[in-house]
């Protein structure tokens, strides 16, 4: 069943990857080694300047983790094993904004709200994103399918987190349908039913603002500039000839050639998740990882941040090669001999 | 003499023609000639606009002088006069990127489409390793260890062109590297290669004019790119907040709530800016593709 030359290339992809989150990792490694070597004692300064108490172990503590993230301890390959180990299992040592409690735990506890989140507006805007692509290509003299690839033209451009601003404008301002002031509080988790509703209230903006930009940003117009190119295909022209009913024509000739390319997209998009959507989520106060990376920012909590960072490279690089391993089985094309 | 005028002319007839022809071009283009006049007034701000509280405070939009048509911020300037600065050195930052950026691409990518085997590879995994690391997140992190040192050395605002440049050459190099790849093949470069031509005439002579429309386009897209960039960092506070960019205007902005407050006037004017700019640079960049790739043409 597997042949060697599936096989083969298996293993080399394989290898690929492995040396790509290398590679990745070596090159943050250097930019922070690059770093001037004040930069500990600044952080560690700004701790105590900001007056918060944290007893004198604790600063030792912190003090040899940041050491070992800067790579300032010990000789050059001690130091890229031991800040390599830190990456590989995300260990990035006790959080500085919440201590003691370890960067990486902070950084699962808001995973789910970002998955979530991110996972359902993804894979919305993937599927009516090319649906209306396809079809809009298909009735592209309508008037409707102009203002759409018109539409699209306009919005694409775009950077996301303006459209969110134009959102917040619009639904909080002019139509005040949502609360102007976001804000999560502390949910109660008593209620299975109002989290839920709370949930689903304090995602629809940014779930709105997501599926807008990527929808009619990027989904739609590759959809439908690939499913133009597919139209003048021959063996589109052969089926119109044969004149199969057009909504076949439509769904196993065009639809299902277009939708080979963008799979790879959607990996991408599904690997992106990990990072968060850091501007979507704090304009709109969503508790995920975005909103975590950014109060990390702010209080100087590098263990935080670089779990962060490390954590979405290898969930990118890891989306690519699912992708590349499973492509043989989507695209019965792609041969491996 | 001549020689000049005639460089000059064959930069200026596309430039025409595309603007006659090309509705998407000539739109973009009437953008970006609006958004330069209101860099150019920048010049003219009165000094006293750097200063905060300088104007009444919260004043809505009126007509009655220059300094009100956009009205003024809470902390007390004028909206209008922040606006052109803010575009002069949001420009500025994509400018120097893209300066940067697009032209390391551009000799990476020649080196790899025309060395091929293993300077290709070993160029092109660099290249999608930089890709890799998540971009935004990436500059949070240099930025955030770099910004105590940031304004020491000078202005700071081109050395935000610097820190793009770090991720924003890699797109740039994979598609150059493409072009070449397709460009080697082709009979005239078999040709001049046949007739003796150094390497260097051939990249110069017969490569490069292929390139550069393609490369004008990154150069346009590198600008949008730095732009968003810096506008994205600024709203986690991280880009240079005592200067006025349009990241930082929107900083300011959600700083102090302005919708909240209902100054409408101050939270639309640096967002209706940047949708502006990057409108006028997407049609331009959509425009010359179009010019040089007629098959986009067909709608």
């Amino acid at each position: 069943m597997v042949s060697k030359p599936l096989l083969r290339f298996i293993i080399l992809r394989i290898a690929t990857y492995i040396l790509t989150i290398f590679t990745a990792f070596t090159f943050i490694f250097l930019l922070l080694k690059s770093m001037p070597v004040s930069a500990v004692e600044n952080i560690l300064a700004g701790l105590t300047v900001q007056g918060q108490v944290i007893d004198p172990k604790a600063i030792i503590e912190l003090r040899n983790t940041l050491y070992e993230v800067f790579g300032l301890t010990g000789s050059p390959v001690e130091q890229y094993f031991r800040y390599l180990r830190r990456f590989l299992t995300l260990d990035f040592g006790p959080s500085i904004m919440s201590y003691p409690t370890p960067a990486r735990e902070l950084v699962m506890s808001r995973l789910p709200w970002t998955i979530s989140l991110l996972t359902f507006t993804t894979i919305l805007s993937w599927i009516l994103g090319n649906i209306i692509g396809v079809l809009a290509s298909t009735t592209r003299k309508r008037k409707i399918s102009k203002i759409l690839v018109g539409l699209s033209l306009t919005l694409y451009p775009i950077p996301y987190y303006i459209m969110a601003l134009v959102l917040i404008f619009l639904l909080c301002y002019l139509i005040p349908i949502f609360p102007l002031v976001g804000g999560f509080g502390a949910v109660s988790i008593t209620d299975v039913v109002s989290l839920i509703k709370d949930w689903l209230y304090k995602s629809a903006l940014p779930a709105l603002s997501i599926i807008l930009i990527s929808m009619f940003g990027w989904w739609f117009l590759s959809s439908y500039s690939l499913a133009l190119n597919t139209q003048t295909e021959d063996y589109v022209y052969y089926a119109m000839l044969r004149s199969l009913p057009e909504s076949r024509i439509l769904k196993n000739y065009i639809l299902r050639n277009v939708l080979l390319p963008q799979v790879t997209g959607l990996g991408l998009a599904l690997g992106g998740i990990f990072g968060g959507a850091l501007l979507t989520e704090i304009l709109f106060v969503y508790p995920g990882v975005g909103m975590l990376v950014y109060r990390a920012v702010l209080s100087g909590d590098y263990p935080t941040a670089l779990s962060i960072l490390s954590m979405s490279i290898i969930a990118i690089a890891t989306a690519t090669l699912i992708l590349d391993l499973i492509y043989p089985f989507i695209d019965p094309r792609v041969r491996h001999r | 003499m001549s020689r000049t005028i005639s460089n000059l002319r064959s930069i200026l007839t596309p430039l025409t023609t595309l603007i006659k022809t090309n509705i998407k071009f000539s739109t973009g283009f009437t953008i970006l000639v609006i958004l330069l006049v209101l860099t150019f007034l920048s010049f003219v701000a009165p000094p006293k606009n750097q200063h905060w509280y300088s104007y009444p405070k919260n004043l809505a939009p009126s007509l009655t002088s220059i300094d009100l048509i956009l009205g003024t911020t809470a902390n007390g300037r004028s909206v209008f006069w922040t606006l052109t600065t803010a575009i002069r050195n949001s420009f500025l930052i994509g400018i120097i990127t893209a300066l940067i950026a697009p032209h390391i691409g551009l000799i990476i990518g020649i080196i790899a489409g025309l060395k091929g085997g293993i300077v290709d590879r070993i160029l092109m995994f660099i290249t999608d390793t930089i890709i890799v690391i998540p971009a935004l997140m990436l500059y949070v992190i240099i930025i955030m260890i770099l910004r105590p040192v940031i304004s020491m050395y000078g202005d700071p605002i081109p050395f935000m062109g610097l820190i793009f440049s770090i991720t924003a050459w890699c797109w740039p190099a994979r598609q150059v590297r493409a072009m070449v790849i397709s460009l080697r093949e082709r009979e005239f470069i078999l040709t001049t290669t046949l007739s003796g031509n150094s390497m260097l005439y051939i990249i110069a002579r017969e490569i490069i004019p292929h390139l550069l429309p393609w490369h004008l386009i990154n150069f346009t897209n590198t600008i949008l790119y730095a732009i968003g960039s810096e506008s994205g960092l600024a709203i986690l506070g991280l880009s240079i907040l005592d200067k006025d960019t349009l990241g930082t205007m929107i900083y300011w902005m959600l700083y102090y709530s302005a919708l909240f407050r209902d100054l409408w006037w101050w939270y639309i004017t640096p967002i209706v800016g940047i949708i502006m700019t990057f409108a006028a640079f997407f049609l331009i960049s959509q425009g010359i593709s179009e010019y040089v790739n007629p098959r986009l043409r067909q709608r």
